[in-house]
């Protein structure tokens, strides 16, 4: 390493997910968004800083009328290779998205938007196919803005691989498939700030203990996803801390009402009163999570703080409504949990099952591959599941695809009532109106129980005392917002 | 000799078409469609139809296996569908890492092994004997992902003297010749780079090794037991030749036919194993591929690994067995 | 040499008989749970926990007890099936010859073209979890080696005296099989045997540690092991115990191995081997 290596300032990541494709359209995992939004750049994003959305590449945007939406984008954007952004690029990177044979964010774009056309340079103009008052959602944070001169010169694959030039804060350097993914700031980035690492490299490393001490020995500077029973080990170190967020994904216990026993509203809620959530959280979790008493939970839109628990830990209660709903004896159920997918997932629900069997509930847990399990849920077969989504910063898509009447057949649930609200939530454009209802929405599904809504993981991020860097609650590792400290 | 390998070769065709066979229909017969499992949660169920159509998957199963056949014959295994990439690209590209770690690995067994072996054959019922012999139980008893992840707790975590994870720090390995990093940066005269490639493979090298070795080592030890009584090493002996010289030239000369068996027996051990060290070290070879490729049900990718495999576990056989003709000229081939 | 067998010997027995007795021997139920006492580090003889806690706080030394019951079914039922599906096709490959003979050294070739844990991780991958899905997944290549002695031995004794002259009896296929070939086949077989049990038992943990193993409810050494390689470093005894068991196992039933070779047949060399 020469004399420039020397000042040369580097912030190595180690994530638990994979780096599965060059192809910034090729996958719709959280971290490839956010890694793939460092280096080709976004219209807009989400600041949970300032509790909405910002913009980016974008200037401003405004709603002309409740299908249309016009995007002003920022003079002076420039591409690696040095050629300016404009509204051309928009319009190909939604062509890439929507039309890309090896996309895997149609269902971000399309779905939703009808046309994306560009006005001038400097204005897009989008049509949505039905009013949907949260677009944004489908648009901050996840388009990526590719060149469209370098597409058309190279082609898309030769594109991606060989001439990665996006707009974003850092150019891709190096892209091992799995493995690792470098990038180079891109100098004179306006999206840099003093003190952006130089060099960020990124590495997949699943193991926790691994990635624990990778951090304490200086390997790698941030660890993602510290699980509970580790937190001690950094709190013990010199060189690094714990750095804490909220997460946006809803863990929760979905009962298939279109198999028995869970056809039985009070079942399902006596699966909700037998489980000692604090419990779990204390002795498992290690205090990391935070209970959920509906859907969702502070720091998501429309949550409601005035909201009542209503489930609360009371095996008696369990016990009598089990009886009411025609089980006085009990019932025999098969639960089913991936493993390693989310926190502590098989511990959490081995140890439910004493707590069900202790109010009748005898139950059996079957820890299936994620394949199987994922494949059988889609299909609507599996009756009994601890799942999580994530992403969920507004509850209005997420409670959709779950719990609204034939959008998916993952839990069959099927409320006349809950429909009704679901669809006035997308066609109400006006906020206060919006949220009026999207909370009405969750009583509904509270009371009705298809799923036991449990907590939210607080994620605790491993952090070397050298660098400053606040984890986002959406699982993007935006790297120029961390800064290198001398 | 010429004939041998051709007919050795030849005879290796219908394995591996079995072998593809038994992969393909063992890929069918699993639980989880790729479809299911790849495209993000939001996917309609024409998405999902259309990925399939697009993979091949739903055509009947002997066309997807004709199909296969056609385009593997020319070395084509497909495009993964997970990583988008061409598999046998990824396969070239990985290669040389997990061979890289079973060199080390083997080299690491033999050498302790060996030496250890023939010291304590030599020795019989000595502490040297008794202590090798502990070592070696020990070897053959330790499940592997066991001792990987106690080395990364002591010797990185507790003395912070080797890297835990991966194969080599960014920017100090030099171009890509061979694949191999230490081979690399020794052409390239990088000492820099050569050093820093060992200290990430010693760790997994050792850890992939340590089962050979205590095998070889008892293995070895028995086998120079055995030709110490032998006829022609008493008459050395009777000839006033000295210890030492005996025991190299004569002793342990006839038990490496033994040795250089079960190396080869083991390497097979030794070559699945590696789909567990990679995994702790996040070593990235074609073991590591293989475990991400079941997880998500990426069938090319699948088969391209498992065929990787065979086809290097049937090559180093082959060579063990001209090896034999190597050693000793005894042995014919026909 | 006797010394060897006396101690595997000695080791195994001691494995049989907790493995046997689990349920009078042991303090706890193996699956009961105590969130509040979970992860107690082991008291050893001051209090209730004589190896400690698990995650979900349940009992380790009960936990160890039943898995040695476990790892023992599993260990044996694979070493007797792959032993009897082997030496069956071996005497039948050796003693008939031609197609029958081509056919099954055919299969031979292509199981054992693949790296022995690769053919178990496919198999398990493929066909999910339980406990007989675990036994044929390591039975699928540990059969071969019993095969292959099998055939070389059954060649040589078909041409031996007592079966021509069995045969010139008018002595059936099976009766010359069952009664003159496969007694002389059980000696290497259980030399195998031993070799193969230990190799069952590492190979079930580190099926365990690709979350492969058996469903959760099952207590086994491997997924206790792989379960507690998350807490090495905060909660050691998680691994420790579980790990200490199958090492003083495989090395009891290596040593037993070692010895009954000695004895039974000097000649036969390290026929199987052991699967990290």
């Amino acid at each position: 390493m020469g004399a420039t290596a020397s000042a040369e300032t580097r912030l190595t990541l180690g994530i638990t997910s994979n780096l599965s494709t060059v192809n910034p359209y090729g996958d719709s995992a959280s971290h490839l968004y956010g890694l793939w939004g460092e280096v080709y750049g976004n219209l807009c994003r989400y600041s949970f800083e300032k509790g909405g959305y910002v913009g980016h590449l974008a200037e401003k945007w405004e709603v002309k009328d409740e299908n249309t939406w016009i995007f002003h984008l920022k003079k002076g954007m420039k591409f690696h290779n040095g050629t300016e952004l404009t509204a051309k690029d928009v319009v190909h990177s939604f062509f890439r998205m929507s039309k890309d044979p090896e996309s895997s964010q149609k269902q971000n774009s399309s779905r939703k938007i009808k046309s994306v056309e560009a006005v001038d340079d400097y204005t897009v103009r989008m049509i949505s196919h039905k009013p949907t008052s949260s677009l944004l959602s489908y648009i901050c944070g996840l388009w990526a803005i590719s060149s469209k001169d370098v597409y058309d010169k190279y082609g898309a694959k030769e594109a991606d691989k060989n001439h990665p030039y996006g707009a974003g804060p850092y150019r891709l350097k190096e892209f091992v498939i799995g493995n690792r993914l470098v990038l180079e700031k891109a100098e004179g980035s306006p999206f840099l700030r003093p003190g952006s690492p130089d060099i960020v490299i990124v590495r997949k490393m699943t193991e926790s203990e691994q990635r624990v001490t990778a951090l304490l020995n200086g390997e790698i500077q941030i660890a993602q996803f510290i699980p509970p029973h580790l937190l001690t080990r950094i709190e013990k170190s010199k060189s690094a801390r714990l750095v804490p967020t909220s997460s946006v994904e809803i863990m929760f216990l979905a009962m298939n009402p279109a198999m028995k026993p869970w056809d039985n509203q009070k079942v399902r809620q006596a699966v909700c009163h037998a489980i000692n959530r604090e419990g779990i959280v204390k002795a498992l979790l290690k205090g990391q999570a935070q209970l959920l008493q509906g859907p969702i939970g502070p720091g998501q839109y429309a949550y409601n703080p005035d909201h009542k628990p209503v489930y609360d830990y009371n095996p008696e209660k369990a016990k009598k409504l089990l009886a009411e709903a025609g089980y006085p004896d009990g019932v025999e159920v098969d639960l089913y949990t991936p493993v390693a997918r989310y926190v502590n997932d098989k511990q959490i629900t081995q140890a439910m099952v004493p707590m069900l069997g202790a109010v009748g509930i005898k139950t059996k847990l079957h820890t299936p591959e994620w394949v199987t399990q994922w494949a059988n849920v889609r299909k609507g077969k599996v009756p009994f599941f601890y799942q999580g989504r994530g992403s969920v910063i507004d509850p209005g898509p997420a409670l959709s695809q779950y719990f609204e009447t034939g959008v998916s057949p993952r839990i069959n649930f099927s409320s006349a009532e809950y429909d009704k609200l679901m669809q006035a939530e997308r066609a109400a454009f006006d906020e206060q109106k919006r949220i009026a209802t999207l909370r009405q929405a969750m009583s509904v599904l509270t009371e009705e129980a298809p799923a036991c809504f449990m907590w939210t993981h607080t994620l605790q991020y491993g952090v070397a005392n050298k660098v400053d860097y606040q984890p986002r609650p959406d699982g993007r590792p935006y790297m120029s917002e961390a800064t290198m400290k001398n | 000799m010429l004939t041998y390998t051709v007919k050795r070769v030849v005879g290796t065709v219908p394995v591996l078409l079995l072998i593809t066979l038994l992969v393909f229909g063992l890929l069918q017969l699993a639980p989880g469609d790729p479809a299911d499992i790849l495209l993000p949660e939001e996917a309609t169920h024409e998405d999902i139809a259309e990925a399939r159509a697009r993979w091949g998957l739903d055509k009947p199963f002997h066309e997807q296996y004709l199909t296969f056949l056609a385009s593997a014959v020319q070395g084509d295994f497909g495009e993964s569908f997970r990583y988008k990439e061409s598999v046998t690209e990824l396969l070239v590209q990985r290669f040389p890492a997990t061979l890289e770690l079973t060199f080390f690995a083997t080299l690491f067994a033999v050498l302790i092994g060996v030496p250890l072996g023939v010291w304590a054959g030599a020795r019989p019922n000595s502490w040297v004997d008794n202590f090798g012999s502990v070592f070696g139980f020990f070897g053959i008893s330790m499940p592997s992902f066991w001792m990987g992840i106690m080395l990364i707790l002591v010797v990185s975590g507790y003395f912070n003297l080797l890297p835990s994870a991966g194969r080599e720090t960014y920017g100090v390995a030099g171009a890509t010749i061979t694949g191999f990093y230490t081979v690399d940066s020794l052409i390239e005269g990088n000492w820099k780079g050569f050093v820093d490639a060992l200290s990430y493979i010693v760790m997994p090298a050792a850890t992939l090794g340590v089962n050979m070795l205590g095998i070889l080592m008892r293995v070895t030890r028995s086998a120079i037991l055995d030709v110490t009584h032998e006829e022609f090493v008493t008459t050395a002996r009777a000839k006033g030749l000295s210890g030492q010289v005996v025991l190299w030239r004569h002793i342990v000369r006839n038990a490496l036919i033994t040795i250089i068996t079960v190396v080869g027996l083991e390497l097979g051990t030794l070559l699945s194993g590696s789909i567990i060290v990679e995994t702790v070290f996040a070593w990235p070879g074609i073991g590591n591929l293989l475990i991400n490729g079941l997880g998500t049900r990426d069938y090319p990718l699948i088969t391209g690994v498992v065929l990787a495999y065979t086809v290097l576990f049937v090559t180093v056989n082959f060579l063990i067995d001209i090896s034999y003709g190597a050693i000793d000229p005894r042995i014919r081939f026909d | 040499m006797k010394v060897k067998i006396c101690l595997g010997g000695a080791v195994v027995a001691l494995l049989i008989s907790v493995g046997v007795l689990a349920p009078v021997i042991t303090p706890y139920d193996p699956n009961q749970q105590d969130l509040l006492a979970a992860l107690q580090a082991p008291d050893y003889f001051a209090g209730k926990f004589f190896l400690g806690t698990d995650h979900v706080g349940r009992d380790i030394l009960s936990r160890i007890i039943y898995g040695a019951r476990i790892s023992l079914v599993i260990a044996s039922t694979v070493v007797l099936v792959s032993g009897i599906v082997g030496v069956g096709f071996g005497a039948i490959s050796g003693y008939f010859g031609g197609r029958t003979d081509f056919a099954i050294q055919k299969a031979v070739e292509v199981v054992w073209a693949f790296p022995p844990l690769l053919l178990a991780i496919a198999i398990l991958a493929f066909m999910g979890q339980g406990l007989g899905i675990l036994i044929i997944a390591l039975v699928a290549q540990r059969w071969i080696p019993y095969c292959r002695v099998a055939r070389g031995q059954t060649l040589s004794l078909r041409a031996r005296d007592f079966v021509t002259a069995a045969r010139s009896l008018g002595a059936s296929h099976g009766r010359i099989i069952g009664r003159h070939i496969l007694p002389n086949l059980l000696q290497a077989a259980i030399v195998i045997g031993t070799f193969a049990m230990a190799s069952a038992i590492i190979s079930e943990a580190s099926l365990s540690f690709l979350g492969l193993g058996v469903p959760p409810e099952i207590p086994t050494w491997g997924s206790m092991l792989a379960d507690g390689r998350e807490h090495i470093s905060t909660s050691w005894w998680l691994a420790l115990f579980p790990g200490l068991c199958i090492f003083m196992t495989v090395l009891g039933i290596n040593l037993l191995g070692d010895g009954l070779r000695d004895i039974l047949d000097p000649r036969l060399k390290r026929a199987s081997s052991g699967v990290t």
